[in-house]
């Protein structure tokens, strides 16, 4: 590690690799997700959905599937007590569909059983009345003066046009090209589930897998017509997310289930729904117009993005303004002009996805300036290196750039890191591309490097206030020891948030054991569990909540010891926690911490964290939007077989802007697992539909890599406090995602000599087929 | 927990070949749909998929009979039973043993049989394609007493109604054999197109499969005459212009199959393309002596 070493608690706080409290158990298979929740007399529920992109929806006849023993509920649009749509941004998704059925997968009914076979026959006994309609499914055609109308509210999601400097403004040397990025899922590893509990008081009760309780609890009580008091949500085992579950998606239809029943309902997706339940990300079709001086400055970047949003809004206006803004990548760039539009079509709805907006804009400005580094003679480092982005330094939007931003120092990092030695004759072939099924031959194996830098907003933009409360106890346990308990609303996907806060609260109470109390709607929104934004915003919550109780607590003591009222004003000046004692720093008085707690009792405080205000984007794209960035740059290394078009990543180096490390083992995991993901966008994550609908929702169909797909990651943390941040932490989750994918293609691009425009990478894109190339391997 | 199938299916757990064939018969006299149950790796998640399990299941691990495999003199009898974990390692049965190795993922390959491939017949199957190269026996048992059939007839046929298969035969090998196969990532993947190629030294004849471009493993006739034509048969080698000519005319009678449906993402130009580089390769290796290592 460079810069600031970062560590502030003592073994088990901040900055120790202390490990996660639920990861034995996870390894082990014995943690509960909330699929595996069960209640006795629970119902099994489950959905049916559109087999058609789009169709009029005529009767939906229940009731032979109401007939059917063991049926206890079967709900549509029809039963749907409160506003019948919801959604994140923009409530325009029916929850269930209505009158029209605007993509393939959308629900139409709902029903509850007494087990998940009978629910499945009584979805087979729904007759729905479609009336299948020509599907609209080019964005392109989407956004044309004149389109049908895939709703009332239009097709345009959302269009922004930036302009930056002068437009007009032209170097000497320009590259131009158009990109196209597939539809990615998040496929995380425990699909949809809710357990929902109807209660005496006509509310409800779910414990369920989500990204945001608070959300939730919002959209679901608008559509029951309850009072959010009525509806109480409590986080369960969450197996992954990467935005896939920032959407409500099985929620409300559980809950009306449980209502109509008035019996505890487990409403769970297989692979298959989970696939089709929920956002993935947005597809995207780039231009890029990129001119530079004779030496390499860059003069002006002109970009269009066009993005699918799917059948309903979800995310998309900020997914956009993301790709917009970041379109230009983390360069100095005195002259840009930056539109984007994205658009309603009847595909599958589109949303959040680890990156949100900029992995897509990064691959084609990356392309781009490989391009342009070919074109001027420069080594793709060199020209990042000398355009990259400073703080300081005027971003497209008009933002100056604040500190820290190690952009330069990350392209440089990563290039500096050692090679892997040349794939020799000696490699067994089950390590040349294709692996264990040895397809590929030495003699025809062709190995390419390639970097990439880019950069990530960090927490909600645009002028969005996404506070984070938490709460802090001091207490006795029966023993009389002294221990903490921590209440914050974040949901824990996998991130991490559990093992942080225990470290931040460790280090800030000065007790070794911290209890965390289950993520619940009983206490304020902790926000979204996305954006990179929970170490900062929840572990700014926890540690301002427990800087607030050391605060009353050395007060209280201070006052008790009759020290003068300067000092129990601030009583940090002469008293501080240390092994379990309270200590006067001048006067060296101990008092043990069990005592003072037992003396006036347990301690308790609140704290909201709040980050800096940002601003809208203004009609020419103009404001101060983001909280602040952070920069990475990935060098990939790839071997091709030229013939077959197999792919094999061989090596992975990333030097990541991380600000100070709460955990390095952690951060070590989110680092390795964004390269992961984005590397999946690069060379096989792709959900394929045709006409709308999608061919592959099955785990044998849309690969994701394993772990012989992805190289032990080579990574530089680049430690550099953020101001703002508790700690000087920075978000971590996204900025891999955005630069991995680029990465790999330039590797690829270097082995094989061609121009790649679309990810993921197709065998076929990447062979000649117009001649059988010497296929015997000579 | 669901019970697959739900609670209606009745389960018979036999211990003999001829138990397993009198509960299936019984279940297809009665008119019932009767699965069989080996290791569970496409009947289970169909199962948990599908609306109405069977009516009855015929559960076969305890049928040790079908987990055996031998060699004689001239062949090779393999089991119904038997996991593609058992047949990796055989020594016996290269060929065999390299298709078997690339079999789904390890989990997959525990569980998995020689049955399962038959009986779920994936056009694409890794030991399909490998056993339609070889030109497999398929020895099938049934109240009416035991017949045997070739894999295109079994692939055409199907089992009857109440036949249970036990086992496959295929020659000793008298050659080398190999299975090349690509996919989607490194490992634990689908063939997207593979290649079966087995040397027969002694009938001096080379026979090779190739799926993923016709409807099922398809046989590459033209260039299996030329191979057998040209391979020097006293020494069993052949120089590497004749690999490139034989995928050549593996691409080539692969065009005129009949095709499976198009994949938007590997277009049949490309999968044609694909199988003859793997022919060549295959050919290449079994009889053009190219090993790892030689130069380029």
């Amino acid at each position: 590690m460079t810069g600031r070493a970062g560590v502030v608690g003592g073994n088990r706080g901040v900055g120790s690799s202390e490990l996660r409290p639920d990861g034995a158990a996870k390894v082990g298979g014995a943690f509960a997700y909330a699929g595996d929740l069960r209640v006795p007399g629970m119902l099994h529920a489950r959905t049916l959905r559109s087999p058609h992109p789009r169709a009029r929806i005529g009767r939906v006849d229940t009731a032979a599937a109401r007939r059917l023993a063991g049926v206890l509920a079967v709900v549509t649009a029809a039963d749907v007590p409160g506003v019948a749509t919801y959604g994140l941004i923009s409530a325009d998704q029916p929850v269930f569909a209505a009158t029209e059925a605007r993509y393939a997968g959308e629900p139409v009914a709902a029903v509850a059983a007494v087990d998940a076979a009978t629910a499945r026959r009584a979805l087979a006994a729904i007759r729905v009345a479609y009336e299948p309609l020509p599907p609209l499914v080019d964005p392109g055609l989407a956004a044309e003066p004149g389109a049908e109308l895939v709703h009332p509210d239009g097709n345009i999601y959302r269009e922004i046009t930036l302009t930056h400097g002068n437009p007009s403004a032209e170097g000497p040397v320009a590259v131009e090209d158009s990109y196209f990025v597939g539809m990615q899922d998040q496929a995380f590893l425990a699909p949809e589930a809710a357990l929902v509990v109807p209660a005496a008081d006509g509310g409800l009760d779910l414990r369920l897998a989500t990204q945001w309780l608070h959300s939730d609890r919002e959209q679901i009580a608008a559509c029951l017509g309850l009072p959010e008091s009525l509806v109480r949500l409590e986080l369960a085992g969450v197996g992954g997310a990467f935005g896939g579950r920032e959407d409500v998606t099985l929620q409300i239809h559980g809950a009306l289930l449980a209502l109509a029943t008035g019996r505890p309902v487990r409403i769970a997706y297989d692979r298959v729904e989970s696939f089709l339940g929920h956002p993935h990300r947005h597809p995207a079709r780039m231009w890029f117009r990129h001119t530079a001086t004779a030496a390499g400055d860059l003069v002006s970047v002109h970009a269009r993005i066009l993005m699918d949003g799917g059948a309903y809004t979800s995310s998309s206006p900020a997914v956009l303004a993301n790709a917009v803004t970041h379109a230009a990548g983390p360069y100095r760039v005195p002259n840009a002009q930056l539109d984007g539009t994205v658009v309603r079509t009847n595909n599958p709805p589109c949303g959040a996805m680890r990156g949100f907006g900029v992995p897509q804009v990064a691959f084609g400005h990356e392309a781009q300036m490989d391009r342009l580094a070919d074109l001027l003679g420069l080594h793709p480092v060199a020209l990042r290196t000398r355009n990259a982005l400073r703080p300081g330094d005027v971003l497209p939007t008009g933002q100056i750039l604040g500190a820290p931003l190690p952009a330069r120092e990350a392209i440089e990092a990563v290039a500096a890191r050692p090679l892997p030695p040349p794939l020799t004759a000696a490699a067994p072939e089950t390590a040349l591309p294709g692996g264990r099924a040895t397809a590929a031959t030495h003699s025809r194996v062709r190995r390419g490097i390639g970097f990439a830098l880019g950069y990530k907003n960090l927490l909600f933009s645009e002028g969005f206030d996404d506070a984070s409360t938490a709460r802090a106890r001091l207490a006795l346990d029966s023993d009389g020891v002294p221990f903490g308990t921590v209440h914050s609303a974040c949901s824990e996907v996998g991130q991490g948030f559990v093992t942080v806060a225990g470290q931040i609260a460790r280090t800030e109470l000065g007790v070794e054991r911290i209890e965390l109390l289950p993520a619940d709607t009983g206490i304020g929104s902790a926000g979204s569990t996305s954006a990179s934004r929970q170490t900062w915003m929840s572990g700014g919550a926890v540690h301002g909540a427990c800087v607030a109780v050391v605060d009353r607590l050395l007060a209280r003591v201070a006052r008790s010891l009759g020290l003068p009222p300067e000092v129990v004003e601030s009583p940090r000046r002469s008293l501080v926690i240390d092994g379990g004692e309270i200590i006067g720093t001048e006067t060296g008085t101990r008092l043990p911490l069990a005592e003072a707690l037992a003396d006036g009792g347990p301690v308790e405080a609140e704290y909201t964290f709040h980050h800096r205000r940002t601003t809208a984007l203004d009609a020419r794209g103009q404001g101060d939007p983001h909280v602040a960035f952070a920069a990475a740059a990935h060098r990939a290394v790839v071997d091709v077989d030229l013939d077959l078009g197999l792919v094999r990543v061989v090596a992975m180096a990333l030097a990541q802007d991380c600000g100070t490390v709460i955990n390095p083992l952690s951060l070590r995991g989110q680092v390795e697992g964004g390269t992961a993901q984005g590397l999946g966008l690069a060379v096989m994550e792709e959900l394929v539909t045709v006409g709308g609908v999608v061919t592959n929702p099955t785990l044998h169909d849309y690969l994701l890599p394993t772990a012989a797909d992805v190289p032990a990651l080579d990574f530089v943390a680049l430690t550099y406090p953020q101001p703002g941040a508790p700690y000087g932490v920075k978000g971590v989750g996204e900025a891999p995602t955005c630069t991995a994918t680029a990465a790999v293609v330039a590797a690829i691009r270097d082995a094989v000599g061609r121009d790649l425009r679309r990810v993921p990478v197709r065998p076929v894109d990447l062979v000649d087929l117009s001649a059988l190339a010497d296929p015997a391997g000579r | 927990m669901t019970t697959p199938g739900g609670p209606s299916t009745v389960l018979h757990r036999p211990g003999t070949v001829g138990e397993a064939v009198a509960s299936l018969t019984a279940e297809v006299e009665a008119g019932r749909d009767v699965r069989l149950l080996a290791g569970g790796t496409d009947l289970v998640p169909a199962l948990r998929a599908g609306g109405r399990g069977p009516a009855a299941i015929v559960a076969l691990r305890r049928v040790l009979e079908l987990r055996v495999r031998g060699a004689s003199a001239d062949a090779l009898t393999v089991g119904a039973g038997v996991t593609y974990a058992d047949l990796a390692g055989w020594s016996l049965a290269p060929g065999l043993a390299a298709a078997s190795r690339v079999v789904g993922s390890v989990q997959i390959r525990n569980c998995g049989t020689v049955g399962g491939a038959l009986g779920s017949a994936n056009p694409r199957g890794d030991l399909l394609t490998f056993l339609a190269a070889a030109e497999a026996e398929i020895l099938l048992a049934s109240a009416r007493g035991a017949r045997t059939t070739d894999v295109d007839g079994f692939l055409r046929d199907g089992p009857e109604p109440g036949e249970l298969v036990t086992a496959v035969r295929v020659a000793r090998p008298s050659g080398p054999q190999t299975y090349l196969k690509i996919g989607g990532r490194q490992a634990a993947f689908p063939a997207l197109v593979s290649c079966a190629l087995l040397v027969d030294r002694v009938r001096e004849r080379v026979c090779c499969a190739v799926s993923g471009v016709a409807t099922g493993p398809w046989r590459v006739a033209a260039a299996e005459r030329l191979a057998g034509d040209e391979v020097d048969w006293s020494t069993g080698t052949a120089p590497l212009a004749l690999a490139r000519r034989f995928g050549e005319l593996a691409a080539g009678g692969l065009r005129a199959a009949p095709p499976l449906p198009e994949d938007p993402r590997h277009p049949a130009d490309y999968r044609v393309h694909a199988a003859g580089v793997l022919a060549a390769r295959a050919f290449a290796r079994c009889l053009a002596g190219v090993r790892r290592g030689d130069p380029a």
